[in-house]
């Protein structure tokens, strides 16, 4: 387009191309450009929302995050979402899932260390169903924080595995119960009071050292103001049922407590004092024991010590009492086996945890473990060990006694770093006394009972057969005859007069002896000293040979005297086989029948006697029996004197041969002749006193 | 230059100083600020400012419709948010080849290219590239015509917002982005409104001349 051309033509063209001096580059904006301005404003805006919104960065340590996924599982407070979880990754080492999230600034501000997190799934307990939401929406973290706590930009966290029953921020007091065991200790089970939750318990624990549990209880504001040292806590789990004097007694307790579990506490008496966080209760089995307990309070100042034995500790139970010079001063807390030897060939040796109690060692109640200890390293210096024991005689349970052993190698408690103090230990005689124990049962076991039992029944066999016999029964009918024959005999006139008989027979006999006296046939006599002798040793013999069975049942009885079990039953074995052997004798059969025999030809003899007047042959033989008596009687008498006589001449002849100076044999033969007439001569004497006692004896035996 | 049915150059109305109304048509001497028989507004081609502010207010408020998310899909408490671009690759990879085109072409492929064709043109304009003004003009309307139709995806948005309420079941809300998307859309309409299509005869004319 050109101006230059001239063409001339109306109207004139306007100078169109010429602008006046360019504006301004701010006059020459349009307005518009407002918009742009605005909607960067806006963007920006918009993203320093986002950015200043997004949140806090934390982390999460969990041992498993099941469920939790990047971007979608949301941090919630109070069940308010406060941020989500932006990552899921591992530690370096996989031990751990580190979850990373974005949490709400107001939340991260009031972040201390004491926040909880813990993945919330589903969970059907006793105490009810929770988290049943999260079936669908997927799991979400809890945040736990404690309103109070001062904030310290803690900025990673462990998380939990399960919700904590302890929530931080809740006001209450916390406390710690010991328990046998955690049988029946859930987690969350409530803590009554008179029937009002006021708690509830944490997981149980096993204590150091394997002497029972321990359990957290937290118990809420305002109801731990409850709590004092008259505090008693008792399982109140299930429902118990008593049968005493009182009658039938059926306990329950509520029924979330027979579902989980629980523990009631209620407080004895009112003197009890302000508890502090350390103090530890014991949990009693049942509400009765725990009201009769003196204190629930396990003593803080108990020494725990350990004790370790090398052998066997069956029959040492936890509980057991632990003895001082024979005062209980403790009990076993806990029995465990620790190695102690890291040897090629471990040892390993039984450890019972003691605990004893200050107090009862006579010392003041104010002491601490760590005195006592020290009391205890003096005695254990001066030979104190522990020591197993036997309960009682009879009782196969344990208990520990801490004796002073003499002459005791020098030893020391012993501090090992990962548990209690160990007293030295001395060897028990346990082993002796279970060795000698099992030594008596055996030998008892060995006794030939079956044998004896053998020889009992065959004994009683052969008595049956004896008494069965028909002469045996028939033998007191026949002694009674007998008798009833001797009785008539005797009381008859002609038996009445045989003493005087026998004692004129006995003159007569004296005046013969007066007459051999006279003669001096001492030769004679001695003859018949001698005859007189071995008569009487005869009868000697008779009378000894049946009394053999009785000294040797005697010689048996002496010995179960002895109180030899083993010699005793041999004895009373042979005593049996002796009787057996007696009775089983053809001879021992046959004595009643014998005896029967010898009695009714007694009998017929006696009547014999009677009938045919034979008694008053007798009579006669007697009278001149009684002269001769007479003359014994005069000879008894004149026996002491000479037998004094004889003695003389025994002594003189000793003499005469002794002058003669050689003991030739004629001599000795001689010297044995005297002495036998002395002998005999005493024994005459003998013989004539009991004549003169018992005239009959000569008919019936001594 | 191609087109010669004419070898004598025609006067234009510029050239003549005057000034077509653009309601009635009617032209008015250049320095009229009125139309002699409406009364319209009488005003030349405004420049490219109102065009190029638009464009890069839509070019602002397209980057957060593509940042953040465009839906937030809670399906039985499963909350998940998806912006455009993700939109479209989820749909590819569970199969849905055919929607995932449309939303990509839709959302991405025409604002992109209406942001390219709007730029084009103005700066084509302003430095006086080389090109046929008549495929300019193709390109100016075809702008001008697919911008009505680019609020597919608010209106998609928006209908399913509406639709889904299912509380715990299901619900879908719109983010952010669709707002920002649909404010981007609006002013890439505006800039292409505000496109006076006489420049680009006028840069046509300057080039035949």
């Amino acid at each position: 387009m050109s101006d230059a051309d001239d063409t001339p033509r109306l109207p004139d063209p306007a100078e169109m191309e010429i602008t006046p001096g360019r504006p301004s580059f701010w006059r020459n904006l349009s307005p518009v450009w407002l918009v742009p301005v605005l909607a960067v404003a806006v963007s920006v805006g918009i993203a320093w929302r986002s950015y200043a919104e997004r949140g806090t960065l934390i982390t999460i340590a969990f041992e498993n995050a099941a469920g939790v996924s990047a971007g979608e599982t949301e941090i919630r407070y109070r069940d308010v979402s406060i941020g989500v979880a932006e990552s899921v990754a591992f530690t370096a080492d996989l031990s751990q899932v580190i979850v990373s999230a974005r949490i709400d600034n107001t939340a991260a501000e009031a972040l201390s260390s004491e926040a909880q997190f813990w993945v919330v799934r589903p969970q059907v307990s006793a105490q009810g169903i929770s988290g049943l939401n999260t079936v669908l929406s997927g799991v979400y973290i809890e945040a736990a924080l404690n309103p109070d706590a001062q904030p310290d930009g803690s900025r990673s966290f462990v998380g939990q595995d399960r919700a904590p029953l302890l929530m931080p921020g809740r006001r209450g007091t916390l406390i710690t119960l010991h328990a046998p065991d955690g049988n029946r200790l859930t987690p969350g089970a409530p803590v009554l009071f008179r029937g009002v939750q006021v708690g509830q318990i944490e997981e149980p624990r096993l204590l150091p050292g394997a002497e029972g549990v321990a359990v957290d209880a937290f118990i809420e504001a305002p109801h731990d103001q409850r709590l004092s040292t008259a505090a008693r806590f008792w399982d109140t789990s299930g429902f118990s049922v008593s049968l005493n004097t009182s009658g039938l007694r059926l306990s329950v307790g509520n029924l979330a407590s027979i579902l989980t579990g629980g523990i009631a506490f209620d407080s004895v008496g009112t003197d009890g004092e302000a508890i502090s966080r350390e103090t530890v209760f014991e949990l009693y089995s049942d509400e009765d024991t725990a009201r009769a307990a003196s204190t629930s309070v396990v003593a803080p100042d108990r020494l725990r010590i350990a004790a370790e034995f090398d052998g066997s500790v069956q029959g040492l139970t936890s509980g057991a009492v632990v003895r001082y010079r024979g005062v209980r001063v403790g009990e076993v807390a806990g029995i465990a086996a620790r190695q102690v030897d890291m040897g090629p060939a471990p040892l390993v040796r039984m450890q019972a945890v003691l605990s004893l109690d200050p107090a009862a060692f006579g010392l003041r109640e104010a002491t601490t473990p760590e005195q006592l200890e020290n009391y205890l390293e003096t005695l254990v210096a001066s030979g104190l060990r522990a020591r197993l024991a036997a309960q009682g005689v009879f009782s196969t349970s344990l208990v520990v006694e801490l004796v002073e052993v003499e002459n005791a190698d020098p030893d020391r408690i012993l501090h090992p770093e990962d548990g209690p103090s160990v007293i030295p230990s001395a060897p028990s005689d346990l082993s002796d006394l279970t060795t000698s124990a099992q030594g008596l049962i055996r030998r008892v076991t060995d006794l030939p009972i079956e044998q004896v039992l053998d020889q009992a029944v065959s004994l009683m066999e052969a008595a049956e057969t004896l008494l069965a016999d028909e002469s045996t029964r028939a033998a007191p009918g026949a002694v009674v005859a007998l008798v009833d024959d001797i009785g008539a005999l005797v009381g008859s006139d002609q038996m009445q007069a045989l003493p005087g008989e026998v004692q004129s027979t006995v003159a007569e006999f004296r005046a013969i002896l007066q007459d051999f006296q006279q003669q001096r046939a001492i030769e004679t006599l001695v003859d018949t000293m001698t005859s007189v002798q071995t008569l009487t040793a005869n009868v000697d013999a008779a009378t000894t040979e049946v009394p053999a069975l009785i000294s040797e049942i005697r010689r048996v009885v002496g010995r179960v005297g002895d109180l030899d079990a083993e010699g005793l039953v041999t004895a009373a074995t042979e005593l049996m086989q002796t009787t057996d052997e007696f009775l089983g004798l053809e001879g021992t059969r046959s004595l009643p029948p014998a005896l029967t025999r010898a009695l009714d030809e007694v009998q017929a003899a006696l009547a014999e006697l009677r009938q045919s007047g034979i008694v008053e042959g007798v009579n006669q033989t007697l009278t001149s029996a009684r002269s001769a008596a007479d003359s014994i009687a005069t000879a008894t008498q004149d026996l002491p004197a000479l037998a004094e006589r004889l003695n003389a001449l025994v002594t003189q002849a000793e003499g005469l041969v002794a002058a003669y100076g050689a003991r030739s044999p004629v001599n000795e033969e001689a010297l044995a002749t005297l002495r036998e007439a002395r002998d005999a001569a005493r024994a005459f004497a003998q013989l004539a006193r009991t004549l003169e006692r018992s005239p009959n004896s000569i008919l019936f035996g001594r | 230059m191609a087109h010669a049915r004419t070898s004598q150059p025609v006067l234009t109305a510029r050239a003549a100083g005057l000034l077509g109304c653009r309601v009635c048509g009617r032209a008015n001497p250049g320095d009229a600020h009125h139309c002699a028989r409406c009364g319209g507004a009488l005003s030349g081609p405004s420049g490219l400012q109102g065009v190029l502010a638009w464009l890069f207010a839509g070019l602002v408020v397209y980057i957060p419709a593509n940042t953040y998310p465009m839906l937030r899909t809670s399906l039985l408490g499963h909350t998940t948010e998806s912006t455009i671009l993700g939109g479209a690759i989820d749909l590819a990879h569970h199969g849905s080849w055919g929607v995932a085109a449309i939303v990509f072409v839709a959302s991405i492929l025409i604002p992109v290219a209406k942001f390219a064709v709007i730029g084009y043109l103005a700066l084509a304009v302003h430095r006086g590239w080389p090109l046929q003004g008549r495929t300019r003009f193709h390109l100016y309307e075809a702008v001008e015509f697919i911008g009505r139709w680019s609020m597919i995806d608010v209106f998609v948005v928006a209908i399913l917002a509406a639709l889904v309420r299912f509380n715990l079941a299901a619900s879908i809300a719109p983010g952010i982005a669709a707002i920002s998307f649909a404010l981007s859309v609006v002013f890439t309409m505006l800039a292409a409104l505000s496109f006076d299509p006489r420049l680009i005869w006028r840069a046509a004319d300057k080039d035949t001349a």
